[in-house]
């Protein structure tokens, strides 16, 4: 909300007081400052010149050099290329050390021998339009009216002499939208009084209701629709004071009715809707919903198609306006406007909202309605109206108002007790200072001698409710350095932490770091097309993905159902920049919904993806870091070879425990590294059940003594088919071993000249151990034939 | 007899005083007491001397001997001294070569801020909770006394799945669940994700926030001050100051913006904090009754507070992160940093 101070002090005496010291209350009162702006900051150091004289300058043909007088009777030289000037003339000189509006500094140029002792300048380069300054829009200088004062400071001549505060103003506090509403606020933080001057103007004895007809026919849209009649309007500009104030508050004067609607805006915060009686049918005003698929073509030229949902405002025959948002094209003050109402008027502030969404219709008015207007402001937005149609000579007055209203107003009264608000805030205020701050907020308080307290909100503070919005408006003005830290004196011993899960997850992303894993973060919406660079079937499950209604891009559209996608982006992304060794790892959830379109919350699963890339990786270096997790928490785990489509067929697994995939890894396959825009490059990636491994930790683990007897090691290399894997002669080994095998390892796998076509040797170390015993050879001979034989019989192999 | 034996020991003490390696000594140790050694030759010799002369030429054969082997051994422990510090000398390396190290990773700057957070709440006695992401309008909105209609949903601007579902604008919805499920005393804080429909150097549309609450008998604005000061020492530092401004949450009242002095220039005024001496970290409040209500809360009874902080600009802070954006960009050179 812009205020300018000069319009401020209207209410509340504020010209006497530093800008920043108002500042300063304002922002402990709750209302930020988010800029304040000096208009004669923008233009400095530019004074009005006469030119006395202008002749050619002897080096250059398209320059002249003029002698003027300025700045405290000085003499200047100036050059210029300027054609519409004349001697006499008075214009606008920005003089060495001048500023412009664009930023553009001024000083002493030379042009071809001479000096310039500054610049003429135009209305562009003054920032200045037509209406802030005849002429303004002339190509060249500008060229002021012969009266005007030489020397003086164009700020002066063109009245930008003001301070504007913008302020910012909570959506709890919508009458702060308005110049009275923020110097009720200047007044109470000032203890000064706020004066609303009374509104006076000249009727005449017409009554208003012979001349028009109102009906509301929906009252819970429009709880309230008043009018009023000014009948032989004089269409004509709007005085200076007025353009000027509108002008600071950046709003474009048009002619006097449409700006006395803008500066009650401004000022009272009520939008009004000024309508040329001509245009409306039977002089009737009907407030009702539009009918289905009902055209209104709208000011900005716009045709607009509506439906039961939307409010209008209409006359006997067809729609005049969208209710609150945007007159049409035809009903609005033009030229020859000779009679006109006022509508001032409350809508329900949702009503509004869905309408001007639904349409794509944006006005002040409709800003101002969303924001929330009480019901104080219609009546004292058409006196205001009125008295300034009074001053400005601009119409002749009806007398009264048209006024719908539904309901009886109803202040809302909230009874409490000083020490609930004392309670709410830690610290003692008095009973007189609360009583006295709530008063000079127009909150009218009583305090009795035991301490109930009585107060009744004023029909602008609708947010006034309770207690505790009482003891805000106590704090904020009494001041929020009175309050004294506590540390939960009064509270209960709690015991606090994180729970089993969030730990064992951190040991999880602890575990990854140590294997040199750096924790990336991705977004949760991923596009659409993931799942085709992923080659994911057009069954998978995973293409049944939560999709925002209102994405910023596609890229971003859809709810992820798997971190692959994500850490292949951000893998493509860091080889593309030349990181070529990468170990990334993201831990988050992924959303997989029952049913869609989503009836309920879906189920929000927590997963963990890797992805390495780089010289010494390969599969087996994924696979060891994946086994070293699996070791730490003792997830039971057992890999057989991965359909996905995006993983390498032949390189890759799925991990099961038991009957539940809790992942999958291995290789990308060639064709989706294409996809994501890597070249020439292995990249390994895996995603795990984080859900599954955290739940299903050991979290304590039993203590095992370390044996008392030595263990034996015996090798064993054994020619297999090539197409054997290394798991199946774990398998049979362990079948035949009994029970004194502790361990067992494959440490080498050799093809190659001494081996047959077709076959390969595995080399294993095998450790034995007795928890009860110190073994003999023959144990552990008996244990070997025995394997050397169950090798033979179920996979045909040989020792080497 | 006897000069032979002196020139023998003589000999061997100079050809032992000339070893310069322990097999040069180890040579002269055969060549004298070796079993065909010189003295071994001299003891062979022994029956061509008188009878009554043999007990004295042998004493004096073993006292050389002695005094041979004596001479050796300190030889020995000279010579092997030497060789070592030879050794040890040859086998000097550069040590400023660099080490053989395998890489140590690293936490997302993200989870290193969340954890410092968690950790002192920790200690506060709060508990650390998690929600869902996918929020219904209900416990992100109008439980949280933002009806449809409320001007304040304009404040964040939602991504929407339907009518009544969200992805959730703060981690707020949490406040919701925690009290429905949990009767006071409840202190807890939610770290997650949040997400707005903004995009630019200052906004990501999704990132982190961690709202607190604590609802229990005679909570006040106090406490509220007393609870967030204390954090911000331990975040910041002790000579941190914590100081209210009026603000508006439509699920607190009243509702404040807290400040800390700035962490760069502790109040002086610098570039960081934009000259003010101080920097806004959180909004914050006393929970509005018609919530607790809204939970089934006697707000006779029980009070409350809540706070809610965002991650990234904490951590932009304290890391001095120029860009939202580079947060969640995942660039390794920029992660690794953060080890």
């Amino acid at each position: 909300m812009k205020l300018p101070i000069s319009w401020l002090n209207d209410f509340v005496t504020v010209k006497d007081v530093s800008v920043d010291d108002l500042s300063a209350k304002l922002v402990n009162a709750g209302f930020e400052i988010e800029e304040i702006i000096r208009q004669r900051d923008m233009r400095k150091n530019i004074f009005t010149a006469k030119v006395l004289s202008i002749k050619k300058h002897p080096e250059a043909d398209k320059l002249d050099v003029c002698g003027v007088v300025s700045k405290d009777g000085k003499h200047f030289v100036i050059v210029t290329g300027a054609k519409n000037i004349k001697e006499g003339d008075t214009v606008p000189l920005a003089l060495d050390g001048a500023e412009l509006p664009n930023g553009k500094k001024i000083g002493d140029t030379v042009f071809r021998g001479i000096t310039s002792q500054g610049m003429f300048c135009g209305g562009e380069e003054l920032a200045i339009t037509e209406s802030d300054y005849k002429g303004a829009s002339v190509n060249g200088v500008l060229i002021f009216d012969k009266d005007t004062p030489v020397g003086a400071d164009i700020n002066d001549v063109l009245g930008f002499d003001d301070i504007i505060l913008d302020v910012g103003v909570t959506p709890n506090r919508p009458d702060c939208n308005s110049i009275i509403g923020l110097a009720r606020e200047a007044a109470a933080v000032l203890k000064r009084p706020f004066t609303l001057k009374e509104l006076k103007y000249k009727t005449i004895p017409l009554k208003i209701k012979d001349y028009i007809n109102v009906e509301v026919k929906d009252d819970v849209l429009c709880p309230r629709y008043m009018a009023a009649y000014v009948k032989d309007v004089k269409i004509a500009e709007s005085p200076i004071y007025i353009k000027k104030r509108l002008r600071s508050v950046g709003i474009k004067s048009i002619n006097n009715i449409v700006d006395i609607t803008n500066y009650i805006l401004t000022e009272i915060g009520q939008p009004m809707h000024a309508f040329d009686l001509s245009f409306l049918a039977q002089s009737k005003i009907i407030v009702r919903r539009a009918a289905e698929n009902e055209e209104i073509i709208s000011l900005d030229g716009k045709s607009n198609i509506l439906n039961g949902n939307m409010l209008v405002i209409a006359d006997a025959e067809k729609p005049v306006a969208v209710a609150g948002i945007m007159g049409g094209l035809k009903s609005g003050i033009n030229a020859d406007t000779k009679n006109i109402v006022f509508e001032s008027a409350r809508f329900k502030r949702d009503s509004i909202r869905k309408t001007s969404k639904a349409l794509n219709l944006k006005s002040d008015s409709q800003a101002r309605y969303e924001k929330g207007v009480d019901f104080l402001s219609q009546e004292l937005a058409l006196k205001r109206a009125l008295s300034l149609i009074d001053e400005l000579n601009a119409g002749v007055i009806a007398e009264g108002f048209v006024d719908t209203l539904a309901h009886p107003l109803k202040k809302t009264v909230v009874k409490t007790t000083a020490k609930k608000i004392n309670d709410i805030l830690g610290i003692t205020v008095p009973d007189k200072i609360i009583s006295n701050i709530l008063n000079s907020l127009e909150i009218a308080t009583t305090i009795d001698k035991n301490g109930n307290l009585t107060a009744e909100a004023p029909l602008f503070r609708e947010d006034i409710l309770n207690a505790n919005d009482l003891s805000e408006e106590v704090i904020r003005l009494y001041g929020y350095d009175k309050i004294v830290p506590t540390l939960l004196n009064d509270a209960h011993q709690t015991r606090g932490g994180k729970s089993t899960f969030q730990k064992t997850n951190e040991r999880l992303k602890n575990a990854l770091i140590g294997c040199g894993f750096n924790e990336i973060i991705s977004f949760s919406f991923i596009t659409g097309k993931a799942f085709d660079l992923l080659k994911l079937e057009q069954g998978d499950i995973r293409r049944r993905a939560i999709k925002l209604l209102n994405p910023l891009s596609e890229d971003l559209s859809v709810m992820r159902t798997t971190l692959t996608h994500s850490v292949l982006n951000a893998a493509a992304y860091n080889i593309n920049k030349g990181n070529a060794e990468i170990r990334l790892f993201e831990s988050a959830v992924v959303y997989l919904p029952d049913i869609l379109p989503l009836k309920k919350l879906p189920n929000e699963k927590t997963r963990c993806a890797l992805v390495i890339a780089g010289e010494k990786e390969d599969f087996y270096t994924l696979k060891g870091i994946i086994e070293n997790v699996f070791d730490i928490f003792g997830t039971a785990a057992a890999y057989v070879r991965s359909k996905e489509a995006y993983l390498h067929p032949g390189r890759s697994a799925d991990i099961y425990a038991g009957a539940i995939k809790i992942g999958s890894f291995g290789e990308v396959h060639p064709d989706v590294l294409k996809n994501y825009g890597i070249k020439d490059k292995k990249v390994f990636i895996a995603e795990l059940d984080s859900d599954y491994i955290i739940n299903s930790a050991v979290v304590i683990r039993k203590f095992r003594a370390a044996p008392k007897f030595p263990s034996v090691e015996r090798d064993l290399a054994v020619i297999i088919d090539d197409t054997t894997d290394a798991s199946t002669v774990v398998d049979v080994i362990k079948k035949y071993s009994g029970e004194l095998l502790e361990k067992i390892n494959v440490f080498d796998v050799f093809k190659g000249s001494q081996i047959p076509e077709g076959k390969k040797s595995l080399a294993l170390s095998l450790v034995f151990q007795s928890y009860d015993r110190t073994l003999n050879d023959a144990e552990i001979k008996a244990c070997t034939d025995n394997i050397i034989g169950g090798l033979k019989k179920e996979i045909n192999g040989e020792l080497r | 007899m006897k000069v032979l034996i002196d020139k023998i020991l003589n000999d061997a003490r100079s050809e032992i005083a000339a070893s310069g390696s322990l097999k040069d000594l180890n040579d002269a140790r055969v060549k004298f007491l070796g079993k065909n050694g010189e003295f071994t030759a001299v003891m062979k010799n022994l029956k061509d001397v008188p009878a009554d002369e043999r007990p004295l030429v042998g004493k004096l054969v073993n006292e050389a001997k002695e005094k041979i082997e004596k001479l050796i051994a300190e030889s020995e422990k000279l010579l092997s001294e030497k060789e070592l510090k030879e050794k040890i000398s040859a086998e000097t390396i550069d040590i400023t070569l660099p080490g053989k190290k395998s890489e140590y990773g690293s936490l997302h700057p993200i989870s290193l801020v969340i954890n410092e957070i968690s950790d002192i709440f920790i200690g506060l006695g709060f508990d650390v909770t998690d929600g869902p992401e996918i929020e219904t309008d209900l416990y992100n909105f109008e439980m949280l006394n933002t009806p449809k209609d409320h001007p304040a949903r304009d404040m964040q601007d939602t991504f929407y799945i339907s009518e009544d579902i969200v992805l959730r604008t703060q981690t707020s919805s949490m406040q919701i669940r925690t009290m429905l499920k949990q009767k006071p005393p409840i202190r807890i804080i939610n770290p997650g994700k949040v997400y707005r429909s903004d995009f630019d150097s200052s906004h990501s549309p999704m990132f982190h926030q961690i709202e607190g609450l604590v609802v229990d008998k005679h909570i006040t604005l106090c406490d509220l001050l007393g609870l967030l000061g204390e954090f911000a020492k331990k975040l910041f530092s002790a000579e941190t100051k914590t100081r209210f401004r009026p603000s508006y949450f439509p699920f607190t009242e009243p509702s404040v913006e807290v400040d800390v002095t700035c962490s760069e220039c502790h109040g002086k005024g610098c570039p960081l904090c934009k000259h003010t001496g101080w920097m806004e970290i959180l909004g914050a409040g006393i929970v509005n009754p018609k919530v607790l209500e809204n939970c089934g809360i006697d707000s006779n009874e029980y009070s409350a507070l809540a706070f809610g902080m965002g991650i990234e600009r904490i951590a932009i802070t304290r890391y001095g992160i120029s860009d939202m954006r580079i947060v969640f960009e995942n660039d390794k050179r920029f992660l690794r940093n953060y080890r």
